[in-house]
């Protein structure tokens, strides 16, 4: 899951201060699991968007919509009937949502009320939890499932580092030292064996600098 | 003066299960002042949502309360520290624009006690007027109607 936070409504209020018809876009997926950009968020920014026009004495419209997704072609489509009749979209997507908005609609302009944070898990109600850092080359097989660039504060492939105490890391004594996570797991399915390979440094060419990254799948292809 | 008298619009969420007979009790206040008042009965208060709290804030209220049980004494064990927790959230959004926080308040009935949401309603109306109208126009209202 995508995960994001609202930003401060000052910085996108700026933003769209000169239109006066708004339509608030949220996503249905990833950020309304994060309780960030779902209907709920598009319904509470929404009021109190207008509450902040009227307060000013501003003339304001907005309309609210929140698509099943926001990174996916046959949602978006939902806004070509509204998106004309608005100076303005304020998406509480993610940045994937925002920007598939955009490029569906050039002429459009658009802005980002969230800002998207990580690949995570909900580790319970209101806590999110990056464990992925979308490095293209998944190590998880070797290492428990416990993930040590995204677990461990030093990305350590060879560790554990030593510094742990009580299980919780070194650098942040409310998190648990991902090596710890990964040699109690391999010891209880009896495959510590796997510890004795030396890994080599990731090829971090598989996540950064070539520019955005493609999957192409034919077999998926229309 | 108090909120009564200055014509404050309050609305006011609460637990039901603060008063068995919530429904009967509030109709003669309802009735006595019209739209200054308005009552949402929950199932718990933890049932509440910043959104409900805006969108009354939104809909013409000047002052919105959440009552809940006592601390420690909720049904379900939680409601009224979620209650709490998302009220204060709605806090946040609100001050965000400028406005009070104080327009959103949180009242925690005290163990014990058999108030009935009428009599606890005519406290509230009866304490000072510290926050003023809330300073947004409402469509179809008059301004001049809504100040102190």
């Amino acid at each position: 899951m995508i995960t994001a936070e609202r930003k401060p409504l000052s910085e996108f209020k700026e933003m769209i201060a000169p239109y006066r018809k708004v339509l608030v876009v949220g996503c249905g997926s990833c950020v309304a699991e994060c309780a960030a950009g779902g209907e709920k968020e598009v319904g509470l920014l929404a009021s109190a968007l207008r509450m902040d026009a009227r307060t000013e004495g501003r003339d304001l419209e907005i309309k609210e919509m929140t698509l099943d997704r926001q990174c996916v072609y046959e949602f978006i489509d939902q806004l070509t009937e509204f998106i004309d009749q608005y100076d303005v979209v304020l998406s509480l997507g993610c940045g994937a949502g925002v920007q598939a908005v955009a490029e569906v609609f050039p002429r459009a302009i658009i802005v980002p009320a969230l800002n998207t944070t990580f690949v995570g898990e909900t580790k319970e109600a209101g806590l999110w939890v990056e464990n992925c850092r979308g490095c293209g080359d998944c190590k998880l097989g070797f290492f428990a499932a416990v993930c040590p660039i995204t677990g461990c504060a030093k990305g350590l492939f060879n560790g554990p580092c030593g510094g742990s105490q009580d299980g919780k890391c070194e650098v942040d004594s409310d998190t648990p030292c991902a090596w710890q996570l990964i040699i109690t797991r391999l010891e209880e399915s009896g495959r510590m064996n796997l510890l004795d390979k030396v890994y080599p440094p990731a090829d971090w060419s598989k996540q950064q600098g070539r520019g955005p990254r493609k999957i192409v799948r034919e077999d998926q292809k229309i | 003066m108090d909120q009564k008298s200055a014509g404050l619009k309050i609305t006011i969420f609460f637990c039901q299960r603060i008063d068995a007979d919530q429904d009967a009790h509030r109709r003669p206040l309802e009735k006595e002042l019209g739209s200054q008042i308005r009552f949402f009965p929950l199932p718990c208060s933890g049932r509440i949502e910043p959104l409900h709290l805006l969108r009354a804030l939104e809909s013409g209220a000047d002052k919105v309360y959440v009552v809940t049980c006592a601390e420690g004494a909720c049904r379900y064990r939680e409601g009224n520290i979620r209650a709490k927790k998302r009220l204060a959230y709605a806090q946040g959004l609100i001050e965000e624009i400028g406005l009070a926080k104080d327009h959103l308040e949180l009242i925690h009935v005290l163990a014990g006690t058999t108030t009935t949401i009428a009599q606890l309603a005519e406290e509230l109306l009866a304490r000072e007027a510290f926050v003023g109208p809330l300073p947004v126009d409402v469509p179809g209202q008059e301004r001049q109607q809504r100040q102190l």
